[in-house]
């Protein structure tokens, strides 16, 4: 699959979201870093409910683009938009819909994990005793809550972040990496919290270099390389499902013949000895049928290696990396 | 306002903040036992012009001079390190915390927070200063007594009147600490190393200091804010020499506006990547 496929206009990502809101977007979003251009031109939207994710490569420049839709760090060009409230241009206002963290969450040492939700959070508002402990059993801190913050591994602040995230309900979550550095226990508590708030309706946008997580957890997803955009659309898509077959018989020759017959053009292929069909619905079982009455003895038949998530992502990071021009042209909006 | 006690909240929940103010509510006593068990030693130079004599000479007959003499004790070295130290944490302390981008990631205006920031720090100031008035009382009182005072141009005036010009001493005292504080947080505004930023406005007021201590640097004298400190003497004299007094509150003032509307405008357009 490439990146052709998929059309980057305002009104295609906005017909795929099937009549939902955008609630996060960003518009030509550029940064340069003195002669580092980090995002260049960054045009996403993410639909009410999505789990949407944000996948690169270290230093692709997904850190970056959350800073940005946070407001830590100013645009060179271009915006990001938090249903209608422009950031920067309108910075306090989006962040009373936005929750997460970037990097590693850190937090007041001196202070209880309790302590610190309560007083960050009372910055967007009242939040009472109760909905800090229920946003901490949430994340499996309950127990700590009167723990100081500084005694904390990186594991318990990843929690107390998306905690912190959670407390006013807000539109949109955005997690940078929540997973790294967790152990695998820890990485799947906070996946499933994940899927548990996706499936409550909660729009989340999940940044993340592990492609296996986001297959895991996402329906949309965005692949960014060297600050681009190279594809983007639902996972299934971005990670289509190969039907083909390994068939091997005891007369693989007649069987080519059969087989030739039955599937559509270009569909049957040689490999290793093996006859790779690409199958549509119900043609395994035909194809079975019609080798059995031609007296061909099947030896086996055997799914396809799929072409996954993280083959393509190779294939296109390094693609883009080879063709990718000076780092600090200007290439806005466009298709990558 | 709830900015500003949230700030406080977490002035109060860091150790350093209680070593400081603690420190500075033990000097006076050291001072104190320095002057109770000296041998007066130092008696040859009574009734001579010098002010930080003056003062000291009087600290074992009066206690006081003893609030007046931590004042003056103080001013020059270790109130400006404590206004430093304060006004350095504000943005840097907390950028290299991380704890910078978790505030800045909550819908707070970011001249807000460093208002905030710069109010709490002088107020930190302030306690240390009120401390260090309030011991330099308690020991000077308990050990010396506390009598009428004596001033620089000889008049006697009542233990009010002196704690009274004792106050105003400190007000003016707190106002030069203000400088160094601004200095300090726009400091902190340019690094995320607070230990730079306090090495730094340190380090200015330092060089300013010995910059005035050179006669050929006399021209930049009035522009020189740290030279001012000693100027509270003045508020010792019978009537106020008032003029000098002023002219410090002006140069004072220069540099606090100065020194923070840079800040304010490094902070709001600053790109925060810690």
């Amino acid at each position: 699959m490439t990146a052709e496929k998929f059309d980057y206009s305002h009104e295609e990502k906005l017909e795929h979201c099937e009549g939902r809101p955008v609630v996060l977007s960003t518009h030509g979003l550029t940064k340069d870093f003195k002669h580092l251009r980090a995002v260049d031109g960054l045009d996403l939207s993410v639909c009410r409910g999505d789990v949407f994710g944000f996948l690169g490569p270290n230093g692709s420049g997904k850190t970056t683009t959350i800073r940005m839709i946070f407001g830590l760090i100013y645009p060179t060009s271009g915006y990001a938009q938090v249903l209608d409230h422009k950031v920067p241009a309108d910075r306090q206002k989006a962040l009373r819909h936005l929750g997460g963290f970037v990097d590693d969450p850190m937090f007041y040492g001196n202070m209880t994990a309790r302590r610190n939700l309560r007083m960050l959070s009372r910055i967007n508002g009242e939040v009472s005793e109760e909905r800090i402990s229920e946003v901490l059993d949430m994340v499996g801190l309950l127990d700590r809550g009167n723990s100081k913050a500084g005694g904390f591994s990186h594991g318990m602040r990843q929690r107390l972040g998306i905690a912190l995230a959670l407390i006013h309900k807000p539109d949109v979550i955005v997690l940078d990496e929540p997973t790294s550095g967790l152990d695998p226990q820890g990485m799947k508590d906070v996946r499933e919290l994940i899927r548990q708030l996706g499936s409550e309706g909660i729009t989340i946008f999940l940044s993340s270099h592990l492609l296996h997580e986001v297959e895991l957890v996402c329906n949309r997803a965005v692949i960014l390389n060297k600050g681009r955009v190279i594809v983007q659309g639902p996972v299934s898509e971005l990670h289509p499902a190969s039907h083909a077959v390994k068939v091997l018989t005891g007369d693989q020759g007649k069987a080519l013949e059969v087989i030739n017959k039955m599937a559509a053009p270009g569909g049957v292929r040689e490999d290793e000895g093996y006859i790779i069909v690409e199958s549509g619905d119900g043609f395994v079982p035909e194809m079975v049928r019609r080798l059995v009455a031609d007296q061909i003895d099947i030896l086996a038949v055997v799914p396809a290696v799929e072409q996954g998530l993280e083959d393509m992502f190779l294939e296109l990071t390094s693609e883009t990396s080879a063709a990718a021009p000076q780092p600090t042209k200007t290439r806005k909006g466009g298709r990558r | 306002m709830s900015s500003i006690r949230r700030e406080f909240v977490k002035t109060l929940f860091q150790r350093r903040t209680y070593i400081g103010w603690g420190g500075l509510f033990i000097v006076p006593f050291l001072i104190m036992l320095a002057f109770r068990f000296s041998d007066g030693g130092h008696g040859q130079n009574a009734g001579q012009a010098d002010v930080g004599g003056f003062i000291m000479m009087g600290v074992r007959s009066n206690g006081m001079f003893l609030v007046i003499a931590a004042l003056f004790v103080m001013s020059t070295f270790f109130l400006p390190m404590f206004a430093s130290m304060s006004g350095s944490y504000t943005v840097a302390g907390e950028a290299e915390k991380g704890t910078l981008r978790t505030m800045l990631m909550q819908p707070v205006r970011r001249g807000t927070l460093l208002m905030s920031k710069w109010l709490v720090s002088n107020l930190y100031v302030a306690i240390c200063l009120f401390l260090l008035g309030i011991a330099s009382l308690i020991a000077g009182g308990a050990v010396f007594g506390l009598k009428a005072t004596p001033l620089f141009t000889g008049q006697l005036v009542s233990v009010w009147h002196a704690l009274g010009l004792a106050a105003a001493s400190y007000l003016f005292m707190f106002v030069g600490m203000m400088c160094v504080v601004s200095l300090a947080v726009l400091f902190s505004t340019l690094t995320d190393s607070s230990l730079t930023a306090v090495a730094s406005a340190l380090g200015l007021v330092i060089v300013m200091l010995v910059l005035g201590a050179i006669p050929q640097f006399d021209f930049l004298k009035p522009y020189l804010f740290p030279g001012k400190f000693m100027e509270f003497t003045n508020f010792l004299r019978s009537p106020v020499a008032w003029m000098p007094v002023i002219k410090a509150l002006i140069t004072f003032g220069v540099w606090i506006i100065g020194t923070t509307g840079i800040a304010f405008w490094r902070f709001s357009r600053k790109d925060i990547l810690s």
